[in-house]
């Protein structure tokens, strides 16, 4: 039975070309309603939406919910959308048709039923003549066609969408992904375009080969878990450990901006003024870092302003002259 | 030209008249290529490009074929057979010529771009294009006009799509070649299964060939047939604090944020004696230092005083130039340039954007191009940008690793239309920065 999936697949996928007209068709359809609605239930906003002509197929057109952040109305778009019915279908029948492509297995009623659907969706009831008895394929498919009879376009693109969902939860995920590889000249629905520059972002993660071993603690300090630090101290385990750096948890909630760890930890008597190996303290960590309400915690709690790091700076000399709290203390 | 158009009617024609269930070979072999579109997603070199293959553009299937010769794959046609008419459009809408000192419409497309125009991947930044970046990328000496392309909805007059072409003279080994550089197609999210773009494409190679131009240059984050080289980006960190808030970077679970910003730290001004900014009075110069240092790329532009005042002079925030004199002799030797594309932040409580600077054109003769590179950043970083950008070309690989350029995940490949150049080259044998 597999081949026979395939087939449809190769069905569906021939489909698909055919489906942008049918998906303009269609958004024509459900614009014609709204427009009409729309006469009836508000104040027209244009003397164009005014007029009572019978529209025409181009122009009238569904408001839709305005999503992201364009800033123009809905009226700006009549007659020139897709609908997120129609995209949502041709990527669905794109999915179908890739995976049968690749030869996953679905059971054969589901087969036929979404070869049905797709077969309404794209091209209408079914017009075609009965295949002979003796094709039973043919005939099988064609009954799942015919006897959906007049279902509406939309209704079927819906249960077509709702019958993938049921057979692969997660077959939209990688929508963006599948995106990018359909045919890149005649669908630019991609991130990138199908030319002009790129955006590209930093590929590795900071860590300059880093080989430090760190400590429960200051896993937890560095992830600002202020609950859990808290257990591990009543524990009994030393606030001021260091790791292979000479941090201590306090360095990392510092560095990592988490000023309600650095609060627990300061009220748990962590050493202030400890310096890692670098001799930095963490008030010079919350000062490189531009921590200000952190570094104004540190001060309150007379952390040491004078302390000289390995490059012979104090954290008072490296911040930022508008911190006026650095330049009271002491 | 074979219009993608007319095939997908021929396909829909064909399917929809076949009886269901019907064994039709035609069908069968139609079917069998675009299945073999959809398992070959993966491998862009056996993809098929309905649209490209009909373009005169390098074919995949010849990559092997020795025999081609360099050069323009077609001829040109007669002016008198190209086509009079712009390709039409859906009905709902028409073409617009932008007239780009009309502020108005300026801003029409500042709008269209900065919320339509390329995002990442993840869609957390989107290219965010100044209006005075696009008036000095679309308006360089002798620009055409009829090149700026929008598409407007008839009804709202509002501006849904643009293309834009703008010419240069690109050599390609010895051939000085008159192109067009393709640039800022853009179509609006909502538009997006419209089919726009193929006839955009069409539309501005038409008035292209309508000045008589055959060739053109662009670039693209797809595999297109076929990239004459494929760029990198790398990225150096000027404000890592920030990169790291708004994820373009991320912190290593062993790494100090404190640490990071110290790495990255540079001194508060330029170290080369003589560093300073380019002036109208130093176009000669430049022009004769960049015309000896293109020369040595494979592909490049042919640029002349007219092209370098207004491609290099320094605009605020639009395009940076520096250039070393010498102290003693006053004479200029070394150069170095970069422009300002800064890209929204979506979805960040503290920042809206992202200033980045993108490495431009730089020549080297006196001053170690890596220290010309590392004053470029010392002012990039007092001018308040949070990355410098380069691509791999020219000789940028000899400082990217040495200034703490870091690999970026975008790779840029670069097109010529109509241009055959066999086997390629590498991106440090392209001498040529699209923006």
């Amino acid at each position: 039975m597999a081949g026979d999936w395939q087939e449809l697949g190769q069905t569906a996928a021939i489909g698909l070309i055919f489906a942008f007209l049918v998906a303009k068709l269609i958004s024509t359809v459900i614009a014609f309603k709204e427009h009409n609605l729309r006469i009836t239930r508000s104040p027209p906003a244009s003397p164009t939406a005014a007029s009572s002509s019978p529209p025409r197929p181009d122009t009238p057109a569904p408001p839709q919910p305005s999503r992201g952040d364009d800033v123009s109305s809905d009226s700006d778009w009549e007659g020139v959308e897709s609908t997120e019915l129609d995209e949502e279908f041709s990527a669905a029948s794109a999915f179908v048709a890739a995976s049968a492509a690749s030869g996953t297995s679905v059971p054969e009623e589901a087969q036929l039923r979404l070869y049905g659907l797709y077969k309404i969706a794209t091209e209408g009831p079914c017009t075609a003549p009965q295949p002979s008895a003796l094709k039973l394929k043919a005939r099988a498919k064609w009954n799942a066609w015919h006897k959906l009879g007049a279902m509406p376009t939309e209704e079927a693109m819906q249960e077509y969408i709702t019958i993938v969902h049921e057979l692969f939860p997660n077959w939209d995920a990688g929508s963006s992904m599948k995106r990018k590889d359909e045919d890149s000249m005649a669908s630019a629905s991609g991130s990138k375009g199908p030319m002009g520059p790129v955006f590209s972002s930093l590929m590795y993660e900071e860590d300059e080969g880093n080989e430090s071993e760190l400590g429960d603690i200051h896993v937890l300090a560095r992830e600002g878990a202020t609950d859990d630090i808290l257990k591990h101290l009543a524990a009994g385990e030393d606030v001021n450990v260091r790791d292979t750096e000479g941090r201590t948890p306090l360095h990392w909630a510092v560095d990592r901006g988490h000023l309600s760890a650095v609060e627990v930890l300061a009220k748990a008597n962590a050493d202030l003024n400890a310096k890692d190996n670098e001799g930095q303290t963490a008030l010079h960590y919350a000062v490189v870092c531009e921590r200000e309400d952190i570094a104004e915690l540190l001060v309150k709690h007379h952390a040491d302003l004078q302390i000289k790091d390995e490059d012979g700076n104090t954290a008072r000399e490296l911040c930022p002259s508008s911190w006026s709290f650095m330049n009271q203390a002491n | 030209m074979a219009a993608p158009n007319s095939n997908d009617a021929a396909n829909a024609g064909a399917s929809g008249t076949a009886p269901a269930g019907e064994e039709d070979t035609s069908i069968e072999a139609l079917a069998r290529r675009v299945q073999e579109h959809m398992t070959l997603a993966n491998n862009p070199a056996a993809r098929r490009h309905k649209f490209w293959e009909t373009q005169p553009v390098g074919q995949f299937r010849d990559a092997a074929d020795t025999s081609l010769p360099d050069g323009a794959i077609e001829p040109p046609t007669p002016l008198s057979e190209v086509r009079a008419d712009p390709y039409p459009l859906p009905a709902a809408f028409e073409w617009l010529t932008c007239d780009l000192d009309d502020d108005a419409l300026l801003a029409d497309l500042y709008s269209l771009l900065a919320h339509n125009y390329v995002e990442d991947d993840e869609n957390m930044f989107r290219f965010n294009y100044s209006p005075a970046f696009l008036r000095w990328a679309l308006k360089p000496p002798s620009f055409f006009r009829a090149w700026h392309i929008g598409v407007r909805a008839k009804e709202s007059k509002k501006l849904v799509a643009f293309i834009s072409g703008v010419p240069a003279r690109i050599r390609a080994r010895d051939d000085v070649v008159r192109m067009a550089e393709i640039n800022f197609l853009c179509v609006h999210k909502k538009l997006r299964s419209k089919r726009l773009a193929p006839v955009l494409i069409r539309e501005v190679t038409r008035r292209v060939h309508q000045e008589n131009i055959w060739q053109a240059a662009y670039t693209a984050g797809v595999v297109l047939p076929t990239p004459i080289t494929t760029c990198r980006y790398w990225h150096r960190s000027l404000n890592p604090k920030k990169l790291i808030d708004v994820g373009f970077s991320r912190l290593g679970p062993r790494m100090t944020m404190s640490r990071t910003v110290r790495l990255y730290k540079l001194p508060d001004a330029p170290l080369t004696p003589g560093f300073r900014r380019m002036e109208l009075r130093d176009v000669a110069a430049v022009t004769r230092l960049l015309r000896a240092y293109l020369a040595k790329f494979v592909v490049a532009p042919d640029f002349d005083e007219v092209d370098v005042e207004h491609w290099l002079l320094p605009q605020e925030d639009v395009v940076d130039s520096y250039l070393v004199e010498s102290p003693e002799t006053h004479e200029v030797t070394d150069f170095c340039s970069f422009y300002t594309l800064p890209s929204s932040v979506l979805n960040n409580a503290t920042y809206a954007t992202l200033k980045a600077a993108y490495s431009y054109y730089n020549v080297s003769t006196k001053t170690p191009l890596q220290q010309l590179m590392n004053d470029a950043l010392i002012v990039a970083k007092q001018k308040n940008y949070d990355v410098f950008n380069a691509l791999d070309v020219m000789e940028n690989e000899s400082f990217l690793k040495e200034l703490k350029f870091g690999p970026g995940d975008g790779q840029l490949h670069y097109y010529l239309y109509n241009y055959r150049i066999r086997n390629g080259i590498k991106p440090s044998e392209l001498g040529l920065v699209l923006l």
